[in-house]
C-alpha cells in the first residue's frame, strides 16, 4: 500500500523498535543465553582425563565405573579401550576437576574387587555395584600426569595408612601366603602382600607392611618366624596343642621379636627371613650372617638313597653348609653315558671357612678352588647310623687325581666328588645278634635252674635251717663260760706264767751260747743238710703226691655226694649235747681249776728255771751235740729210707683209687648212726658228770707237780739224755735196713691195692653197725658212770702219790729210765738185723696170699661183727664195766706205787715242751709287729669311714639322692594309679 | 467462520471478505465491530484487521521451540533407578529399548507422539509461515487446513511429558526402584509449549491475504 503513492515523498511512519520487533524475540534469545551459559559452565568445570592402562579391566565400564579417592567418587571412566598393541587395556577416566593437580607421577590406581580371605571379606559393595577403580596419591600437587600404569593388586599400604614396608623372604620350610597376618603378642600389626619367586625358584618372597605406630617395634635385629597352623606336641607334660589364633590356622600368621638389643632402625624395603619356628629364629641370631651364600654343586655317580635336602655339609667335621637340593642329571656329551647322575646342589656359608666374617662368595670358591687343587673332593658318608642319613663331607685326599672346580657358565661351580664312605651298619649288627643267637644259653638257663633248685633243696633242708641256731645257742653257751670269773682271770694266771717263761727263756739264750761257742752250729749245719737230703728225698717221694692228690679230690668228690646232711643234722644235736655239757656246772668250774693249774705250773717253771741252770753248769751241752750229731746220721739215713716212698705213695696212690671205690657211703650212715649212738651217750649223765671228776683229777695233778718241782731230778735227766743219744746213734745205724723194708711194704701195698678191700669195708659197716648197737646198750650208757668212777679213783691214786712221797721214786724211775735208754741203745743194736728180719717178714708178707688173708679177715670181721651181735657182746660193756672196775681196783692198788715209769716219760715230754715254747717265744715280737701293722691298717681303714671324710660325705649324699629319686618315682607311680587319664591330660 | 463455511461451499470468486467490508472481527470473542475501533467493546481484546507481528511471533516461539527439542532428544528423559542400578534413557532410545524388548506398539506411540508430531509440526508451522510470503504448490484452502491440524494434533506431544510425569510421582519406591524425570524432560516439554505458542501465533488470515495478493497481481 505504501507503494502505491510514488512520486510523493511521503515519509512513512517511523515506528519505535517495539512496535516493530515482536516481544517474543525474546525468548529464543533468552533460551540460547541459557543455552550458552550451561555449556560454557560444564565445560569450564570438566576435569582432565586420565588414561590408565591395566592389563585387565574387568568389570570396569565405560560411564558407570567409577574412580574412587577415600571412597569418594572423583572421576568416571568415559572409555575403555585398548593400547596401540593391544597389550594393554586403557581406561579413561574423566577427573574431578578439583583433584587434577594431586593427580602427579606417584598417582597409583587399582581396581577394587571383592575380595574373600579368612582374615574377613573386602570390596562387599561392589559385588552389586560393580567393581570401581580406587586412586591412591599423597597430599601434594606435583602437577597432572595424564598416563598412568595402573596396579594389578592393591598395594600393602591403604589410603590413610602409614607403616614400614619390608620384604620378607621364606626359607626353605616356610611358605609365605597373601595378606597373612603379622602378630606381635597377638596383635594384628602388619601383613603380608603377595608372595613372589626370585632368583632361579629357591626362594620366595613377600612385601610386608608393619603399621605405624608399630613399626618401631623391628629393628635390623628383629627375627621373623612362621606361626601359621598349630603345633600339636605330645611328650612327658601330656598333649598340647598350641596356636596362636584361629585366623592364622586358617591362612597361617608371621610373628617376630626384637631377640637382641643394638639393631638398627631399617629403611623400607630391608629383607627379613622368615624362619619355621621360634627357636630356630632366635639360634639364627647367632649362627646367621648377612651375607649371601656360595652356590656349588657336586655331581655324584653313585646311589644317593637317603641324601635329602637339608642334609648338613661338613669340611673338616665342621657344618659349612647344607644340601639344597637334589636332582638327576644325564648328560651323555659329558659323561659318555645315559646313566642317571645325581647333582647336589650346596649352599655354603662362606663365612664359616674361617677366612673371616667379611669374606664374599667369591673369595670363598677361589679358596675351595685352591684347596681342590691339593686333593680337596666331596664325598657322601654316613651321618647317622640308625636312620642311615647322608651328608656330604669335603675331605682332602692325599692321593687324588688332579681336578679343578668346574665353572659352567649357567650353573653353580662343581666340586669334584670321590666315592662314597658308607657304613654298612645293618650287616655288622645282623651278624652280631646273628652269633648271639647261636649262644646256647637256652640250656645254660636250664643247668642255672636246675642247680638253683638243687641248691634250694639243701638250704631248704631243715636240718640245716635248725644247725645255725644250735651253733648260736652254743655260742651263747661258751660266751657264758668266757664271761666267767674264772675264764677273766686266766690271762692273768698266763702272765705270771709267761714271767717265768722269760726266765727261762734267759736261761736258755745262754745255753745255747754255750752251744755256739762249741761248734754246735756246724754240726747242726750237717744234721741240717741230711734233714735237707732227706727232705729232697721227701720231695722226690712227692712227686707222686699230685697223683694220689688226685685220687683223693676223687674220693672226696664221692665223700661229698654222700649223705652228709643225716649226719649234719645229728652232729647238730652232737653239738647241742656238747652245749649242754659245757652249760653243766661242773664245765663252768673246770677254768678255775685250770686257773689253778696255771698257778702250779708257774711254780713248776721257776723250778725248771733252776734245773735249767744247773744244766748250764753242767757238761749236758757236748753230750747233747753228740745227740745231735746220731740224729744227723739218722736223718741220713731216713733220706736214704725214703728213697724207696714215690714207689710206696704210687701204690697208696692206688690203694686211694681203690678206697674211692669203696661202697663207704653204708659206712657214713652207719657212722651217722655210731653218732647218734655217741650223742646219747654224750647227753648221758655219766658224760656230764666226767667233768667234775676231771676237775677233781687236775687239782690232785696239780700237787703232783707242786712236788716234783721240790725234788732234783736234772742229773739224773742228763743221764737219760745222755742214754737218748747213744739210741738216737743206734737208731741211725737200725735204719739203714729201712729202704728195704720200704720195698718191702710197697709190694705189700701192692698187694694190699689188689685185695677185696670191699667186703672188707662192707663187714666193718656191719661192724659199726654193731658197735652202734652196742654203743646204743644200756650199759654202754652206764659206762661213762664207771669210767667217772675210774677217773675218781684215779684221783685217788694220784693223791696217794702226793701223800706217799712218790717223787723219790719218781726220780728212782728216771734213773731206771736212764738205765733203760743205754739198755734201748744196746737194744738198737740189734734192729738192723730185726729190720732185715722185719724185711723178710713184709718180703714174707708180700708173698703171702694176702687174699686168702683177707678173706679171712672178712670172715674174721664177720665172725666179729656176728659175736658183737651175739648177747654175749652185748654183755661185753657189762663185762667192761667189770673191767674197768677193776682198773679201777688196779688204781687203787698202785697207789702203793709203781706209777712212776708213766710219770717220768711225761716230763721229758714236759721238758720239750718248754723247748718249743721258747723257740715260739722268739717269734712273738715278729708276730705281735705284724699283728700291730695289721692292726693299724684296719685303723686307717676305719678312718677313712669317719662321718667327716669327704667319701663319706659323697655317699651319704648320692644315696639322698638316690632315696630322693626312689621318692619321686614313687609318687609318681601313686600319682599314675590314682589318674591313669594324667598321662594323656598332662595334669 | 462463515468464511470457512463458504469456502467450503466453493465460491471463493464472489466472497466479500469483512476488510473489504470495513469490517473487522474480535479474534476473542468474535464479534465483529466496524474499523477503527481500538479494542472490542465487548471482551476488551485488542482489534486489528491483520496482526503485523504475528510472523515475528510465530518465527520467535518457532526458534525457541526447537532450541528446546535438541537437548530433549541428546539429554535423557527418565532415570530409572533400581535397587542397584540406574539407566537413563533418551526418548528415541526409549523407544528402540521398548521395540527390542517386545513392545513395538507402546514404541511406535511414543516415537510418534514425541518424534514424529513435533518435527511434523516445526515443518507445518515454518512452511506455513513462509507460504506467507511467497505463492506455494498447496492451496489456501489445504494450506488452512494444515494450520488447523497442526494447532490441533501440536497438544498430544505432551503426553510423553506426561508419562514421565505420572511415572516420576508413582515410582519413588526408596531404594528399591525410582523414577526420576531427566533434563530432557524439561526441555521437552517446553519445546511442546513453544511450538504451541508459535501455531498459536500464526495469523491465518495472513493466508487468505496472500491469496487475495496473488489473486489481484493475477488479474
Amino acid at each position: 500500500m505504501n507503494d502505491a503513492a510514488p512520486n510523493v515523498p511521503i515519509k512513512p511512519v517511523r515506528r519505535s523498535l517495539r512496535e516493530r520487533f515482536s516481544v517474543v524475540w525474546l525468548i529464543p534469545l533468552v533460551a540460547l543465553l541459557i543455552a550458552l551459559g550451561v555449556a560454557w559452565t560444564s565445560y569450564s568445570e570438566r576435569g582432565p582425563l586420565v588414561i590408565i592402562a591395566f592389563d585387565s579391566a574387568s568389570g570396569v565400564k565405560a560411564g558407570e565405573t567409577e574412580l574412587r579417592y577415600r571412597d569418594i567418587t572423583v572421576g568416571l571412566v568415559e572409555k575403555v579401550t585398548f593400547s596401540p598393541s593391544l597389550e594393554k587395556v586403557e581406561v579413561l577416566v574423566r577427573l574431578d576437576k578439583d583433584i587434577e593437580e594431586y593427580v602427579d607421577g606417584d598417582a597409583k590406581f587399582w581396581v577394587v574387587r571383592p575380595e574373600v580371605s579368612a582374615r574377613g571379606i573386602t570390596g562387599l559393595d561392589t559385588v552389586l555395584s560393580g567393581v570401581f577403580i580406587e586412586g591412591l596419591w599423597d597430599t601434594t600437587p606435583f602437577g597432572f600426569v595424564a598416563y598412568h600404569e595402573g596396579l594389578a593388586d592393591a598395594p600393602l599400604l591403604r589410603v590413610g595408612e602409614t607403616g614400614r614396608q619390608i620384604v620378607l623372604r621364606a626359607t626353605e620350610n616356610t611358605t609365605l601366603a597373601e595378606n597373612t597376618p603379622i602378630l606381635f603378642k597377638g596383635i594384628t600389626v602388619g601383613r603380608t602382600g603377595k608372595p613372589r619367586l626370585v632368583g632361579d625358584g629357591t626362594e620366595s618372597v613377600a612385601d610386608a607392611v608393619i603399621y605405624s605406630p608399630h613399626d618401631t617395634l623391628i629393628s635390623s635385629s628383629t627375627r621373623f618366624w612362621d606361626i601359621s597352623g598349630f603345633a600339636f606336641k605330645i611328650g612327658a607334660g601330656g598333649a598340647e596343642l598350641d596356636f596362636s589364633s584361629l585366623a592364622s590356622l586358617i591362612s597361617g600368621g608371621v610373628t617376630f621379636e626384637t631377640v637382641v638389643s643394638g639393631g638398627v632402625a631399617v629403611a623400607d624395603g630391608y629383607t627379613f627371613e622368615v624362619y619355621e619356628d621360634e627357636p630356630t629364629a632366635r639360634s639364627s641370631v647367632f649362627s646367621d650372617s648377612s651375607g649371601p651364600p656360595l652356590e656349588v654343586s657336586v655331581i655324584f655317580s653313585e646311589n644317593v638313597s637317603g641324601l635329602a635336602a637339608g642334609a648338613p655339609v661338613e669340611l673338616a667335621g665342621v657344618r659349612i653348609g647344607e644340601v639344597k637340593g637334589l636332582r638327576g642329571l644325564v648328560d651323555e656329551a659329558r659323561f659318555g653315558d645315559t646313566r642317571v647322575r645325581l647333582l647336589a646342589s650346596l649352599s655354603i656359608r662362606p663365612e664359616r671357612l674361617g677366612l673371616g666374617d667379611a669374606i664374599t662368595p667369591d673369595e670363598a670358591l677361589e679358596f675351595l678352588a685352591d684347596r681342590v687343587r691339593e686333593g680337596l673332593r666331596a664325598r657322601l658318608a654316613t651321618a647317622s647310623i640308625l636312620t642311615g642319613g647322608l651328608k656330604i663331607e669335603l675331605l682332602l685326599l692325599t692321593n687324588a687325581s688332579p681336578a679343578e672346580i668346574e665353572r659352567p657358565a649357567d650353573a653353580a661351580p662343581i666340586i669334584p666328588s670321590t666315592l662314597a664312605n658308607i657304613k654298612d651298619v645293618a650287616a655288622t649288627a645282623e651278624g652280631v645278634l646273628k652269633r648271639v643267637n647261636e649262644l646256647p644259653i637256652e640250656e645254660m638257663l636250664a643247668n642255672v635252674v636246675s642247680f638253683l633248685e638243687s641248691a634250694k633243696n639243701l638250704i631248704g633242708n631243715e636240718e640245716l635251717q635248725r644247725a645255725p641256731a644250735e651253733i648260736v645257742g652254743l655260742i651263747e653257751e661258751a660266751r657264758g663260760v668266757i664271761g666267767s670269773e674264772q675264764v677273766q682271770a686266766l690271762p692273768e694266771g698266763i702272765n705270771t706264767l709267761m714271767t717265768s717263761l722269760t726266765g727261762a727263756t734267759e736261761d736258755l739264750r745262754v745255753v745255747l751260747e754255750k752251744l755256739n761257742e762249741a761248734d754246735a752250729v756246724n754240726r747242726l749245719m750237717a744234721a741240717v743238710d741230711s734233714a735237707g737230703t732227706a727232705a729232697a728225698g721227701v720231695g722226690t717221694s712227692m712227686e707222686g703226691v699230685p697223683d694220689l692228690i688226685a685220687k683223693i679230690d676223687a674220693l672226696a668228690a664221692k665223700a661229698t655226694a654222700l649223705p652228709v646232711e643225716d649226719l649234719l643234722a645229728q652232729a647238730t644235736e652232737l653239738a647241742t649235747s656238747a652245749q649242754g655239757i659245757l652249760g653243766s656246772d661242773s664245765a663252768q668250774a673246770l677254768p678255775e681249776n685250770v686257773n689253778t693249774l696255771l698257778t702250779s705250773l708257774t711254780g713248776t717253771t721257776d723250778e725248771l728255771q733252776t734245773v735249767l741252770t744247773q744244766i748250764k753248769e753242767a757238761d749236758t751241752i757236748n753230750r747233747l751235740l753228740a745227740a745231735i750229731d746220731s740224729a744227723g746220721i739218722a736223718a741220713t739215713e731216713v733220706g736214704t729210707s725214703l728213697q724207696g716212698v714215690p714207689d710206696l705213695i704210687t701204690k697208696i696212690d692206688a690203694l686211694a683209687a681203690k678206697a674211692t671205690a669203696l661202697p663207704v657211703e653204708n659206712l657214713i650212715s652207719e657212722a651217722t648212726g655210731l653218732v647218734t649212738s655217741a650223742r646219747e651217750l654224750v647227753a648221758s649223765d655219766g658224760t656230764k658228770a666226767l667233768p667234775a671228776t676231771l676237775n677233781a683229777a687236775l687239782q690232785d695233778l696239780q700237787n703232783v707237780i707242786a712236788d716234783i718241782s721240790g725234788q732234783d731230778g736234772v742229773a739224773r735227766l742228763l743221764a737219760t739224755i745222755d742214754a737218748a743219744g747213744v739210741a738216737a746213734a743206734d737208731v741211725g745205724t737200725s735204719l739203714q735196713g729201712v729202704p728195704d723194708l720200704i720195698t718191702k711194704i710197697d709190694a705189700l701195698a701192692a698187694k694190699a691195692t689188689e685185695l677185696p678191700l670191699e667186703n672188707l669195708v662192707t663187714e666193718a659197716t656191719g661192724l659199726v653197725t654193731s658197735a652202734q648197737e652196742l654203743l646204743a646198750a644200756d650199759t654202754t650208757k652206764q659206762l661213762p658212770g664207771n669210767l667217772n668212777a675210774a677217773l675218781q679213783n684215779l684221783q685217788g691214786v694220784i693223791t696217794e702219790i702226793t701223800d706217799q712221797n712218790g717223787i723219790a721214786r719218781l726220780l728212782a724211775t728216771i734213773d731206771e729210765a736212764g738205765k733203760a735208754a743205754t739198755t734201748a741203745s744196746a737194744s738198737f743194736e740189734g734192729v738192723p738185723a730185726l729190720v732185715e728180719q722185719i724185711s723178710a717178714v713184709a718180703a714174707t708178707a708180700n708173698e703171702l696170699p694176702l687174699d686168702q688173708l683177707i678173706t679171712e679177715l672178712t670172715a674174721v670181721v664177720d665172725s666179729a661183727n656176728v659175736i658183737l651181735g651175739t648177747d654175749g657182746a652185748k654183755q661185753l660193756p657189762e663185762s667192761l664195766n667189770a673191767a674197768l672196775a677193776q682198773i679201777e681196783a688196779v688204781l687203787a692198788e698202785l697207789r702203793a706205787g709203781g706209777t712212776v715209769q708213766n710219770v717220768n716219760s711225761t716230763l721229758a715230754s714236759t721238758a720239750n715242751a718248754a723247748n718249743a715254747v721258747a723257740r715260739a717265744s722268739e717269734d712273738l715280737p715278729g708276730l705281735v709287729r705284724r699283728v700291730n701293722g695289721l692292726i693299724n691298717q684296719a685303723a686307717t681303714t676305719l678312718a677313712s669311714f669317719d662321718g667327716k671324710s669327704a667319701i663319706n660325705r659323697d655317699i651319704r649324699a648320692a644315696l639322698l639322692e638316690v632315696q630322693r629319686a626312689a621318692a619321686s618315682v614313687a609318687s609318681l607311680t601313686r600319682a599314675l594309679e590314682r589318674r591313669p587319664n594324667s598321662i594323656i591330660l598332662g595334669r | 467462520m462463515q468464511l470457512v463455511g463458504m469456502e467450503i461451499t466453493g465460491n471463493s470468486e464472489t466472497i466479500l471478505t469483512a476488510r473489504e467490508a470495513g469490517l473487522v472481527a474480535c479474534r476473542r470473542c468474535a464479534r465483529v465491530w466496524p474499523q477503527g475501533l481500538a479494542e472490542c467493546g465487548r471482551c476488551g481484546a485488542p482489534l486489528v484487521s491483520r496482526d503485523p507481528k504475528s510472523l515475528q511471533r510465530v518465527w520467535g516461539w518457532w526458534i525457541a521451540g526447537l532450541m528446546c527439542y535438541i537437548p530433549a532428544n541428546i539429554y535423557p528423559m527418565l532415570q530409572t533407578r533400581t535397587l542397584f542400578t540406574t539407566s537413563e534413557d533418551t526418548i528415541v532410545g526409549g523407544a528402540i529399548s521398548l521395540a527390542m524388548y517386545g513392545s513395538p506398539g507402546i514404541a511406535l506411540v511414543i516415537l510418534v507422539a514425541s518424534v514424529v508430531i513435533p518435527i511434523g509440526k516445526f515443518i507445518g508451522i515454518a512452511f506455513l509461515a513462509l507460504s506467507v510470503r511467497k505463492p506455494s504448490m498447496l492451496s489456501t484452502r489445504h494450506r488452512h487446513g494444515l494450520y488447523e491440524i497442526v494447532e490441533y494434533i501440536g497438544r498430544w506431544s505432551m503426553i510423553d511429558v506426561f508419562v514421565v510425569a505420572i511415572l516420576a510421582s508413582l515410582v519413588q519406591l526408596s531404594v528399591v526402584a525410582s523414577i526420576n524425570p531427566g533434563p530432557a524432560s524439561l526441555t521437552f516439554a517446553l519445546s511442546v509449549v513453544f511450538t504451541m505458542l508459535s501455531a498459536q501465533s500464526f495469523d491465518s488470515r495472513l493466508i487468505w491475504d496472500q491469496d487475495k495478493r496473488s489473486k489481484d497481481t493475477a488479474a
